[in-house]
């Protein structure tokens, strides 16, 4: 009897243990659901900028040709040359190791952002990702390693072992990125990469990368000018720092876009001074006096210091005539527009780019299907629309 | 012609030229070297000239003339003032970019009380910069180069951290005062229609400091302390307050260029100035300004500005690429390092 009895009571024992966790479990699945269902119902749209413009527009998007054999053995002017890097990110055929999503809801969520350093626009960036979090009430922390490699590293691996819900990073080299983003899925810790490109690779180990889309901004912005130098003329063009992505973006978009779009305008000369306006007016006065009435167009990959000392030796030598666009939207940038002084620029809101990297890793808390490449709006600024666009986030 | 003789007596018996070399010769030839090392400059200017005029027929118009000299006169201004640095022994001043950083920053901040209070507190941060970099080199025998660059993080930091990274603009803080546009317009005022103002900033710096170095007194006790710090201490030369001029001198011309640099970049912003340090000590060098101090001059610097302009002119205008022309920079200053230590060498004073 007082066998049967213990075995009653460790039967009982055990039955209220299973009951109570499966008790819990539907509790702890009321409560997720529950997240869910409040994540999935908070609206952004009315989420604005320092600028005025809506915070999250909808995301842009892109075609995607099919990938040549061998894109370098194309000409340099075949928009496929650069079919690698324009089209990063999208050729991933498998992604690995890349943890479930929770399907949970953002709300809670524990974040860190890894940027690559300060800069007015980084600071801008920062804000808009601050707003996506407030809005879903989630622990953001972003960390600036300064440019310094070795520091974002270290953060890195001090992120890792806070194991939060995600990781968004900003590479600092492309090529490092591979290790940096493999290390981080190997942890099991969710990864999102941001606003600077990494090299192919890398993008197998991350959820998604956001940003701009710098040759379509500079393929659009290339039209719109060519059709106010008639199709005809001769360009050239200031570039980005040697070794980013923008080097090659906002010097080869314009490029393979006039290719097609009027083979007629010449590519005169490209130069690299820096972002500096002294050296910047200088070369641009060097390009003066060696073309003289041929140059009538000038391409920037910064319409702040380099915009400066363009504009300014354009006023010295007397030719005004010359037509500007440049990679924007700074303060600097957009007076000139409204002066005048440049013809256009690409819209790329800090904010935006910030807060799409957040609100990424918003979608995919919260379930939903997210694309291996979101960008944020483009859009041309003229003198006709860039009122709407000021005052300038950074 | 003169320099080749030269270089033959010097050749005819290197041994026993210097250990026989009795002080008045040692004086003569400092002279003869501190001449050709201005005429070479002017020399090299010419010869690119003659470069410019095969390469484009637009070369020696009066516009390209102007872009040569516009492009360079902010990097002049700090070259003038970065100049007295190196003749004083001590190498170069890495807080320089700082330094035109602040200045430029804090002048477009005191923009809201008016254009004068702007420019009086940018050339304040000067001031107290070069005060500070002065005192510690001149009396504590600080090394120059790490003291200069731990300034220069001091101050980066501060101004980020005061400002949070942002930039400011002089058209907004000044926007009350209307001092804003008055200040953009610095860089931009031409003297009679024709001649930026700058260029005539840096004419007078040029000609004052030229006669601040070869005339005054300090400038004779400067290049004494320069060639032999330790000879002009022992022979009562109060070193400390030489030095400590010379970093002043320094930090004050490099307040003016921030001045104009952000006047110019309608910017104020902790980065601005990069790389006008390296530059600045190109000029110097090329200009004849010896790196083991006491030797050179204004008029060789400005030669050596000229230069710098004139190489980065013709070399575009030959369509040689950016980076081509910063190898190009990077080799003359180092071939002008090497033809310094070189003389300096062959006349038994690399240990000065």
């Amino acid at each position: 009897m007082k066998r049967l009895g213990l075995i009653a009571l460790v039967l009982m024992l055990a039955g209220g243990m299973v009951a109570f966790a499966g008790g819990a479990r539907e509790a702890d699945t009321a409560v997720a659901e529950d997240n869910l269902e409040r994540s999935l119902e908070v609206d952004i749209s009315g989420l604005r900028s320092a600028d005025g413009q809506t915070l999250l527009p909808e995301l842009s998007s892109k075609e995607v040709p099919s990938r040549p054999d061998n894109p370098r053995s194309l000409p340099e002017t075949d928009p496929m040359h650069w079919y690698d890097m324009e089209y990063l990110g999208w050729g991933v055929e498998e992604k690995i190791n890349i943890p479930d999503s929770p399907a949970d809801g953002a709300i809670g969520k524990r974040v860190i952002a890894i940027i690559n350093g300060d800069h007015p626009y980084l600071t801008a960036y920062s804000t808009g990702m601050q707003k996506i979090a407030d809005a879903y009430s989630m622990d953001l922390t972003v960390l600036s390693p300064n440019w310094d490699l070795a520091e974002q590293n270290q953060m890195l691996d001090e992120a890792i072992n806070e194991r939060p819900d995600m990781i968004i990073l900003v590479p600092l080299d492309a090529r490092v990125a591979i290790q940096q983003v493999r290390r981080v899925n190997r942890a099991g810790v969710p990864i999102i990469l941001s606003n600077m490109l990494p090299e192919e690779e890398a993008m197998q180990y991350a959820i998604a990368w956001t940003g701009p889309d710098d040759w379509g901004q500079f393929r659009e912005m290339a039209r719109v000018w060519a059709d106010e130098l008639g199709r005809s003329g001769g360009v050239a063009y200031i570039r980005h720092a040697p070794g980013g992505s923008p080097y090659f973006a906002r010097t080869y978009g314009p490029i393979t876009e006039l290719a097609e779009y009027a083979p007629d305008i010449e590519t005169l000369d490209m130069q690299a001074p820096g972002f500096e306006a002294e050296a910047t007016m200088q070369v641009v006065s060097d390009w003066l006096t060696r073309f003289g009435d041929r140059l009538t167009g000038i391409g920037l990959a910064d319409d702040s210091a380099q915009a400066i000392g363009t504009i300014e030796a354009l006023r010295r030598a007397g030719r005004e005539d010359v037509l500007v666009i440049a990679a924007g939207n700074s303060k600097v940038g957009m007076d000139m527009v409204k002066d005048g002084d440049l013809l256009a620029i690409t819209y790329q809101s800090a904010e935006a780019d910030g807060a799409v990297a957040l609100k990424t890793a918003v979608d995919w808390f919260n379930g939903l299907d997210v694309d291996p490449v979101l960008y944020i709006p483009k859009q041309v600024i003229t003198q006709e629309n860039v009122e709407d666009f000021m005052p300038a986030q950074w | 012609m003169s320099e080749d003789r030269g270089t033959e007596t010097l050749r005819e018996d290197p041994a026993e030229v210097a250990p026989n070399m009795n002080e008045d010769r040692t004086l003569r030839q400092n002279r003869f070297s501190v001449l050709i090392s201005v005429l070479g400059i002017y020399f090299l200017a010419g010869i690119l000239m003659i470069v410019g005029v095969m390469v484009s027929e637009r070369f020696l118009s009066a516009a390209n003339m102007l872009s040569v000299v516009g492009g360079v006169t902010i990097l002049g201004l700090v070259a003038v003032g970065a100049a007295f640095v190196t003749y004083s022994g001590h190498f170069a001043d890495l807080s320089i970019p700082t330094t035109m950083a602040f200045s430029g920053v804090m002048a477009v901040e005191a923009l809201q009380f008016g254009i004068v209070a702007a420019i009086i507190t940018g050339l304040l941060v000067g001031l107290v910069i070069g005060l500070i970099n002065g005192f510690v080199i001149g009396k504590f025998r600080a090394n120059p180069i790490v003291w200069t660059l731990a300034m220069a993080f001091v101050i980066r930091g501060l101004m980020r951290w005061i400002w949070s990274n942002r930039q400011i603009y002089p058209e907004v803080e000044g926007a009350a005062t209307g001092a804003g546009q008055h200040f953009v317009n610095l860089y931009r005022y031409h003297l009679l229609g024709v001649i930026p103002m700058t260029v005539v900033v840096l004419a007078a710096f040029a000609i004052v400091l030229h006669f601040v170095m070869k005339q005054s007194s300090f400038g004779r006790q400067l290049q004494i302390t320069g060639a032999s710090f330790e000879a002009a201490r022992l022979s009562g030369i109060n070193v400390s307050r030489n030095v400590g001029l010379a970093f002043l001198i320094c930090a004050m011309t490099a307040a003016v260029a921030g001045i104009f640099l952000t006047s110019l970049s309608r910017v104020g912003a902790y980065y601005m100035g990069e790389g006008y340090d390296f530059a600045a000590v190109t000029a110097v060098v090329i200009g004849g300004v010896t790196l083991a101090g006491g030797r050179g001059s204004i008029v060789g610097v400005i030669g050596g500005v000229l230069v710098i302009g004139l190489m980065r002119n013709v070399m575009t205008l030959m369509g040689i690429d950016t980076f081509a022309q910063t190898i190009v920079t990077g080799a003359v200053f180092i071939l002008a390092v090497g033809i310094q230590s070189n003389s300096l060498r062959r006349l038994g004073r690399d240990d000065a």
